[in-house]
């Protein structure tokens, strides 16, 4: 077993109040791992600390066996990481279309500056819009669209940066059943192509359907972790989620 | 005839000064409340250096847009650490600042009483002092401005721009170094702002700090949010109904002085309605 | 210059700093936006009490009063019209923080038409020019007047925060707005009366200004930035902690006046705030 991602001791305070305790977890290459635990068990606020945008307090990261105490989220793409955001966060005045092209081109100002889209990119672009159903739709204010589309346009954006390891927080809450099983087909997709999917979810059959390992947090501590099955039936981890 | 083609030329320097800002604010988002304060800095720098030097015009137009760099890079590092109403109050310190300084520094400014005595442009013995000459120098510089301008905002760097605007946190996940990019066009608009300066000040031969206030500064911001943010066509047109709007007022005979106050007055209005009304502008593509 | 006119001088400066200070900070505290036309209802306070000491010759104390009470309402009225009618359309603070750059350009602007824009002195009335030597400083009567209002004003408004049911509703709308509207608050109404107290103690500060130096169009701006700086040097929304930033901000431009010269007062004032916003963005109050 080859591991991506391991946290060590990792703590995170908020005035006072430990979002992320002492937590040490791991994840191997090319799994699906989901991470449960009611809420404010500080799962949000892991996945911020694992793309730079929070600092740990204490405690370390080590991302393809490079070892940090903390990063920047601008190097994040560096280690092929990326993630979706729990509340959509999408660049709601540009274009559909712009909002995948934005990942797909250069990234240096040097080099963003002299370089324009071409067919290359568009071809990339439909692709990827094509899977989640937006191409259609490439014109329109990402603004515009109702929640579910925005919604898979992030995870379209997201299968744009073609990422080795994607951090997806809630990526089904609150959507219809059709939009459901696009999504449940993309991850499916990407561990197939080796790419490790950490999962944030509430959904215990959407959990049990797909993921290899589940990790449950409560009170930012680790409670249990496991094969899916094994974990979800232990009794503190019901307790843990029904004492809320 | 020559009031047609002084119009044109406002027009031009207004097309300039109103296409860079619309970069900063309208592209990238950053709510700059200094844009006078370059401007000025381009019309001094290239005034003193005519005037006390002896510096070609078109030398010391590219010292004025070096100075102007220099100085937004400097201005950069601080307001880079701010954003929307802090952004907008830090800058418009700045503009303060950059004022006083014309105001104060009497041996290198001339303090209240400006600089007089600026000469046309004289490029290998042509010399642009036709009003008709300078207007074509004019039109040479709004579409190169235009050009570039067009090149930026058609470019990558153009859509991660936009993106800053929208979302920086989220833009920086995805690996952009947003403040390189913040700075970049800070300092381009600046640039530009610098050309109209350098422009202005040999076009009308003669510069003191009143043209460079903070009003000015909330007067190019009401172009761009007129024609609308975001749109370089929309600045293009607001700086003509915006410059001609005024002149309106003389021809119905107003005296110079109410003029003045009544197109500040009327700039004034046409915010807050825009504010209340079409917050976008007229072909504006981003909405604050 | 000796030691305690330059006290003296800060301590007039600070004065009305403090006014504008805290009459911007309580606006700020219910409604989170930067209010730039909050100096120029400061310049209006001090035409308006320039035009009504005239209109009304034979009772100085009405023609005060009515100036600043025109200030309060013209502030209560931008509210209402301009201010309100945005936050009802959910605009950002940014939008409305631009209409208000809006509304003092043609503040700045009516002032300049109606008045002209030559600098003019206030009439003398009940001796405000005569001066006191105080501790070797020499002092006008409109200055002392100014020294104490701001103290009364800033332990007025924070007793008046802390103690009345207003006050108390204030204090719970600048936690949350919309909190505020569930338990039964009419925040509108709470704001537009804020906005009239804020704009009478602004009204109150420009005729200050305006007897003790005089008046011109252009003053609402000085006033306005050296408010802002304050109330962001002390730590915006905190009453006390505007008068401390308005008195911080009167010292250290009297003695930078002093070490430099009398130009460079508004380039020193802006160097302050950017100091504070980079090194202590939260001010001096706050945690």
């Amino acid at each position: 077993m080859k591991l991506i991602l391991r946290t060590k001791n990792l703590v995170k305070h908020f005035d006072g109040v430990c979002a992320i305790d002492n937590l040490s977890i791991n994840i191997e290459r090319g799994t699906v791992t989901s991470i449960v635990g009611p809420n404010g068990s500080g799962k949000t606020t892991l996945v911020n600390i694992l793309c730079g945008l929070l600092r740990p307090d204490r405690g370390e990261i080590e991302l393809s066996d490079v070892r940090f105490h903390e990063f920047r989220s601008e190097e994040m793409i560096t280690f092929k990481v990326t993630r979706t955001f729990q509340e959509v966060r999408l660049f709601n005045q540009m274009s559909v279309l712009d909002n995948i092209l934005v990942v797909l081109t250069e990234r240096s100002a040097r080099q963003s500056f002299f370089e324009k889209h071409g067919e290359f990119h568009l071809e990339r672009a439909k692709k990827i819009l094509g899977k989640v159903d937006l191409w259609e739709k490439r014109n329109e204010l990402a603004g515009s669209l109702s929640y579910g589309q925005r919604k898979l346009l992030e995870i379209g954006r997201m299968l744009a940066i073609d990422a080795k390891l994607v951090l997806l927080d809630e990526p089904f809450a609150g959507l219809f059943p059709e939009m459901v099983k696009i999504i449940v087909n993309i991850v499916k997709d990407l561990k197939a192509h080796e790419v490790t999917v950490i999962l944030i979810e509430h959904d215990m059959s959407l959990v049990r359907e797909l993921s290899d390992h589940v990790i449950v947090m409560d009170s930012g501590k680790l409670l249990a972790e496991g094969k899916p099955d094994e974990v979800l039936k232990r009794r503190d981890v019901i307790e843990a989620y029904l004492g809320e | 005839m020559e009031y047609l083609i002084h119009l044109a030329i406002l027009i031009g320097i207004y097309v300039i000064l109103s296409e860079s800002l619309n970069l900063v604010v309208g592209y990238a988002g950053l709510l700059s409340v200094t844009h006078a304060a370059f401007y000025g800095i381009g019309a001094y720098a290239t005034a003193i250096c005519m005037t006390s030097l002896g510096v070609n015009f078109f030398l010391s137009l590219l010292i004025g847009i070096a100075v102007s760099v220099l100085v937004s890079v400097l201005m950069g590092f601080v307001l880079s650490r701010f954003r929307d109403d802090y952004y907008a109050l830090a800058s418009l310190g700045f503009n303060v600042i950059a004022f006083s300084v014309f105001l104060n520094w009497n041996a290198l400014t001339g303090g209240a009483f400006g600089i007089p005595g600026i000469e046309r442009p004289n490029f290998l013995g042509v010399v642009f002092s036709s009003p008709l000459a300078f207007l074509l120098l004019v039109a040479i510089c709004v579409a190169l401005v235009h050009l570039f301008s067009k090149f930026i905002v058609d470019s990558s760097f153009g859509r991660a721009l936009k993106g800053i605007r929208e979302d920086e946190e989220a833009l920086r996940v995805f690996g952009y170094e947003t403040h390189f990019y913040k700075l970049i066009i800070f300092a381009i608009g600046a640039g530009l702002a610098a050309l109209a300066g350098s422009l202005y000040a040999s076009y009308i031969t003669y510069i003191d700090p009143t043209g460079f206030t903070i009003n000015e500064s909330i007067f190019i911001l009401v172009i761009i949010i007129l024609g609308g943010l975001a749109n370089l066509k929309g600045s293009i047109a607001g700086a003509i109904v915006l410059v001609l709007l005024p002149e309106l007022l003389r021809f119905i005979g107003m005296p110079n002085e109410i003029a003045a106050q009544m197109r500040q007055l009327i700039y004034g209005a046409m915010l807050v309605l825009l504010m209340l009304y079409r917050p976008k502008g007229f072909l504006g593509e981003y909405r604050i | 210059m000796l030691l305690p006119q330059l006290i003296a001088n800060s301590l007039i400066a600070g004065a009305i700093y403090t006014l504008l200070a805290v009459s911007f900070s309580m606006a700020f505290r219910v409604t989170k936006f930067f209010n730039f036309a909050h100096g120029a209802i400061a310049a209006v306070g001090g035409y308006a009490v320039f035009f009504f000491l005239q209109a009304f010759a034979t009772n100085a104390i009405i023609g005060i009063g009515v100036g600043i009470l025109f200030a309060g309402v013209l502030g209560f009225l931008i509210e209402k019209c301009i201010y309100l009618p945005l936050r009802k359309r959910k605009s950002s603070n940014t939008v409305l923080l631009v209409a208000s750059l809006g509304v003092f350009t043609i503040i700045e602007a009516l002032l300049a038409i109606l008045f002209s824009s030559q600098f003019q002195t206030l009439p003398s009335v009940f001796g405000l020019d005569a001066t006191v030597e105080i501790f070797g400083a020499v002092l006008s009567g409109i200055q002392i007047v100014a020294i104490v209002a701001s103290v009364l004003v800033t332990t007025g408004l924070v007793l008046f925060l802390r103690f009345t049911k207003f006050g108390k509703e204030i204090r719970a709308v600048s936690d949350s707005e919309e909190v505020s509207k569930i338990v039964g608050i009419n925040t509108n109404a709470l704001i537009g009366k804020v906005f009239l107290v804020s704009a009478l103690i602004a009204g109150f500060a420009g005729m200050c200004a305006g007897f003790d130096t005089g008046i011109e169009p252009t003053m609402g701006l000085q006033l306005l930035l050296k408010g802002i700086i304050a109330s962001i040097i002390g730590g915006l929304g905190s009453i006390y902690g505007g008068a401390l930033g308005g008195f911080l901000l009167g010292f250290v431009e009297n003695f930078g006046v002093w070490q430099f010269s009398g130009e460079w007062k508004d380039a020193i004032a802006f160097a302050v705030l950017i100091l504070f916003l980079l090194l202590r963005p939260q001010g001096i109050t706050k945690q």
